[in-house]
């Protein structure tokens, strides 16, 4: 388990190796079900609901066929990459994890930078207190360089993202899920998260988001032949009867074009009160607003930010974040796009990329719970409102692993299995 | 009136109690024991309405003394007993009250059942003295937090009683597993004549007295006081509970020079429809929400109090911001509803069709500020400025908030236009399907209202044809629309799809006409798209 620092190398994550080594003796003597088990989230990034039960993503729709598919299941907002990565594996909402957003104001540097470090994630995860509570090994292979960094060095064994593509600073689905079998074949963790962003990157992209998404559609073909490769691979290596598989998507994706966009800065900027200071979080289809002027004027900024934010075209709606539990760090206010809007901050050019996420549009998303194992209820659809934060709380209730202290904010989705097997 | 008083198709109580059983969850019946003769006090029957996981609403009319004729203003104050038991022999009654009625409610009776168990079927009955009704059946709705796998409906519309018979609500009746039916408006029709068998009052009904009448007349016909005894109804208006094309100030049929004023006449209908029909009221507002657990909930709309008066076809008027549908009180009930349900399917009981029916539907971004300069409508020509398409900002709003919240599964339920549909609901319908499904719509075809073949006088399925045809060419989202045959709808409703099916009368004239199965379209849940199935759902596979 010593770290191995090459870049195409399984590293070996220093918490969850000490703590494995330390309850080596008690890994086979973990709850009952649990001991062969395995679980694999696949999160298909930036996936939108109609794509996956449609035609290019056939296996998506097996699973689906073979488990149970929430029909209503959401993002936690903002409905961005990070904030949903974290909510699957601690189970509680930005206001306790610390991560609301992909990218907030930092205050003590002076700047917005997306919230990519280990030291941004508050809350414990799945993959660390499995080995340390339970002796479970976990592993993540997740091929975002931001993703990497901030789970840290959470899981027993980690995979960090290679090759990255320039611009999009992630690994392409083809290596990632070689990675993610070779992390099978090496480790067998028992716990195994993977990001495949292919999806969500090459739609970011697609100038033909609003018609006939074609890269889009193409990173759809090819993801589905790598998921197909991983089931293939639980099959010919003889452990998909023990095997639960969560697939889900982290957001979806919505596309504008080049005049559909929203600045308010420059707005703000119009404003005596509000020009200088205010700084704003970008997210694509969310903006995080914060207020960094004179404490004694902030109710009154905040009233001329609001009333600006809910009158710029394109807008949807304007939020306290508080009312969103999205915690301390994400601003004073949180604005939303519309349907084919998007926000680009501080400048009119700051966001080209047609294809975006984190507002309420794209909060919709595919989530199934399937794979061989017998205690997989099958061929259910479930009306169930699934979130992201589900996640954790359903892979615990799996392993027989306590909730965490503050209990989750997430609920077990225990409807997806028999339960009857169900550890106690 | 005294043909209405001496009706003798009336449910007997030992008949329909022994008939009705609990099949699979749903209120049923074997095929009913009609009555000898049922005590003239309860000529108009039993029904009930607006079902809650601990309440359901019972309804009758009673005629304590030959006199006390409805719309007659005459008849003394009486107390009326209502239970409602568990089985339907009433040893386990586990709710009884008291009402008094008189002339002033025209002799009807509404009890608020409360304090019931969820999704359980219950019988019920009321006292006069010792006049005892009909047992009418009835079942609660689901926990609002149950994850059910299934729920039916019975679908209707527009059931004018000179144009035919209501087998379309004998078949209903005698299916025996449906959660309840959802009328979409036309309940009653206002015009006088008649054609298969007279309306009663003769004439045009313009007052109170005259809309206490047809409600009567019709609340003793025997199918469809057949399936009230053992369905439960979710009723909203459409037009002719008070008048053809009604508006929030007028309406189409309505001569003010000769029939008053329009406000008096539709506070006469109102007050009418509150009597006579099971729907809870308050304040004179209709539109409501009823949720079935986790898998449905159901948003009851009133398009016709509050909207602004028809524009004129291909007239930009139909664009006007200002104008609405809805009102905007009611809109933004519909939108928070839409984007707060806890629900999977969003249901949405609507009177008039949502989907745009466009001759020719043309790419709003492209060509709207052309048309605009025109005077045109933007999104192309408007066959019904009565529909949703006459009110296009509206529907702009209804639709934005499903795309802007990303909600999923909403199926519009129509009626109003005697003809079956089923249809994707795209944003921009001129650039469907690049402009996506954002929800779909069912529309129920009529009871008994006319339409293509009836009006042109030409045999079914030939002119109608060339008109379906040129429907679904022009407007891409509409995968079908069949403008001949009458009916019943039946709606199921699972996590995994929301399936309509159409059953058509042989012949509407018939009271013992024959239906069979017409077509079949279903909505996948996260698809927003209708997809033709090849049959119904299994009668009684609840």
């Amino acid at each position: 388990m010593a770290a191995t620092f090459s870049r195409r190398t399984l590293l070996g994550g220093a918490a969850g190796a000490a703590a494995l080594g330390a309850l080596g003796a008690v890994t086979a003597s973990t709850a009952g079900a649990a001991d062969d088990l395995r679980v694999y989230v696949l999160v298909v990034d930036g996936c939108r609901p109609d794509e996956a039960v449609g035609e290019h993503l056939s296996v998506v729709r097996d699973l689906a066929e073979q488990g149970t598919s929430y029909s209503q299941a959401r993002s936690i907002t903002v409905a961005e990459t990070i904030p949903n990565h974290v909510a699957m594996m601690t189970g509680v909402r930005p206001d306790r994890s610390g991560v609301p957003a992909n990218s907030v104001w930092d205050p003590a540097r002076g700047e917005v930078r997306d919230l990519g470090e280990a030291t941004d994630l508050k809350a414990p995860t799945l993959l660390e207190r499995l080995p340390a509570e339970l002796g479970v090994p976990t592993a993540s292979v997740l091929s975002k360089d931001y993703l990497f960094g901030v789970f840290g060095e959470r899981a027993s064994f980690r995979w960090e993202p290679e090759p990255l593509l320039p611009l999009t600073n992630h690994a392409p689905d083809i290596f990632t899920m070689g990675a993610a079998l070779d992390m099978i074949d090496d480790h067998d963790p028992a716990l195994m998260f993977v990001n495949l962003g292919d999806v969500d990157r090459f739609g970011h992209m697609d100038l033909s988001g609003s018609s006939i998404r074609l890269l889009r559609t193409l990173a759809l073909i090819d993801t589905n032949l790598q998921l197909e490769r991983f089931v293939d691979h639980l099959k010919d290596r003889g452990t998909w009867e023990r095997s639960v598989v969560i697939v889900l998507a982290d957001h979806s994706m919505d596309w504008s074009t080049p005049l559909s966009i929203i600045n308010l800065d420059g707005q703000f900027d119009d404003d005596p009160l509000l020009a200088g200071n205010v700084q704003i979080a970008q997210n694509g289809g969310a903006d995080l607003l914060y207020w960094t002027g004179p404490a004694s004027s902030r109710a009154e900024a905040l009233v001329h930010m609001r009333q600006i934010a809910e009158s710029a075209e394109g807008v949807l709606s304007v939020h306290d974040p508080a009312e969103l539990r999205l915690g301390t760090n994400a601003g004073d206010l949180v604005a939303y796009a519309k349907e084919g809007w998007r926000f680009t901050d501080p400048s009119v050019i700051s966001n080209p990329i047609p294809g975006n996420h984190g507002h309420p549009t794209t909060e919709a998303i595919p989530f199934i719970v399937s794979g061989g194992h017998p205690m997989v209820r099958r061929g259910q659809v479930s009306p169930a409102p699934a979130l992201t934060m589900d996640v954790a709380p359903t892979v615990a209730a799996l392993f027989g692993l306590a909730p965490p202290p503050g209990d989750w904010d997430g609920e077990a989705r225990t409807e997806a299995f028999q339960s009857a097997l169900l550890p106690a | 009136m005294s043909q209405v008083f001496d009706r003798r198709s009336v449910l007997k109580a030992s008949g329909v109690a022994a008939a009705a059983v609990a099949v699979g969850g749903s209120v049923a019946t074997a095929s009913s024991v009609w009555a000898e003769e049922a005590d003239p006090a309860f000529t108009h029957g039993v029904a009930s309405g607006d079902p809650l996981p601990d309440a359901i609403l019972l309804w009758t009319r009673v005629t304590p003394t030959p006199e006390s004729l409805p719309g007659s203003g005459q008849g003394p104050e009486v107390e009326v007993t209502w239970e409602i038991a568990t089985d339907n022999a009433f040893a386990n009654i586990v709710e009884t009250g008291n009402v008094v009625t008189g002339p002033d409610s025209d002799h009807t009776v509404k009890a608020d059942a409360t304090g019931l168990s969820p999704a359980t079927t219950y019988f019920f009955r009321f006292r006069l003295g010792d006049a005892v009704s009909g047992v009418g059946a009835t079942r609660t709705a689901p926990a609002a937090d149950a994850a059910l796998a299934h729920l039916r409906f019975g679908v209707v519309s527009c059931s004018n009683l000179p144009q035919g018979h209501f087998g379309a609500y004998r078949y209903l009746a005698e299916r025996g597993d449906l959660d309840a039916v959802l009328h979409l408006g036309d309940y009653i029709y206002e015009g006088g004549g008649g054609d298969v068998r007279p309306h009663v009052p003769a004439h045009e009904i313009v007052t109170l007295a005259d809309y206490r009448q047809r409600h009567a007349q019709y609340k003793t016909d025997e199918h469809l006081q057949r399936l009230h005894a053992l369905v439960p109804f979710i009723a909203t208006w459409d037009d002719h509970e008070i008048a053809n094309d009604a508006w929030s100030g007028g309406a189409e049929n309505h001569q003010p020079d000769t029939e008053g004023d329009y406000a008096a006449r539709k506070a006469a209908a109102h007050q009418a429809y509150f009597e006579w029909m099971p729907v809870r009221s308050e304040a004179d507002k209709i539109y409501r929400r009823l949720r079935f657990g986790l898998l449905a909930e159901l948003s009851m709309l009133d398009l016709r109090s509050y909207r602004s008066q028809q524009a004129k076809p291909y007239d930009d008027d139909v664009d006007d911001p200002n104008r609405t549908i809805t009102g905007a009180e009611q809109m933004a009930w519909l939108r928070d509803g839409l984007i707060n349900s806890g629900s999977q399917w969003k249901l949405v009981g609507n009177s008039v069709m949502v989907s745009p029916v466009l001759v020719p539907p043309l790419p709003k971004d492209l060509l709207g500020p052309l048309l605009k300069l025109l005077g045109l409508p933007e999104e192309g020509g408007v066959v019904n400025p009565d529909q949703w398409d006459g009110y296009t900002a509206d529907r702009g709003r209804l639709l934005d908030t499903l795309v802007d919240n990303g909600i999923r599964d909403t199926v519009f339920l129509t009626g109003d236009i005697h003809s079956s549909w089923a249809c994707d609901v795209p944003r921009d319908a001129g650039n469907y399907p690049n402009s996506p499904s954002v929800a779909v719509e069912f529309v129920a075809t009529s009871i008994t209202s006319d339409n293509i073949d009836d009006i042109t006088g030409l045999p079914p399925r030939t002119v109608g044809r060339v008109i379906e045809g040129a429907l679904t060419t022009l407007n891409r989202h509409i995968k079908w629309a069949e403008v001949d045959s009458h009916g019943a709808c039946v709606l199921d409703v699972t996590p995994a799809a929301v399936q309509m099916d159409w059953f058509f009368l042989a012949n509407k004239n018939d009271p013992a006409s024959a239906l069979s199965h017409g077509r079949s379209y279903r909505v996948r849940a996260g698809t927003q798209k209708v997809a033709r199935v090849g049959s119904p759902v299994t009668v009684g596979n609840a």
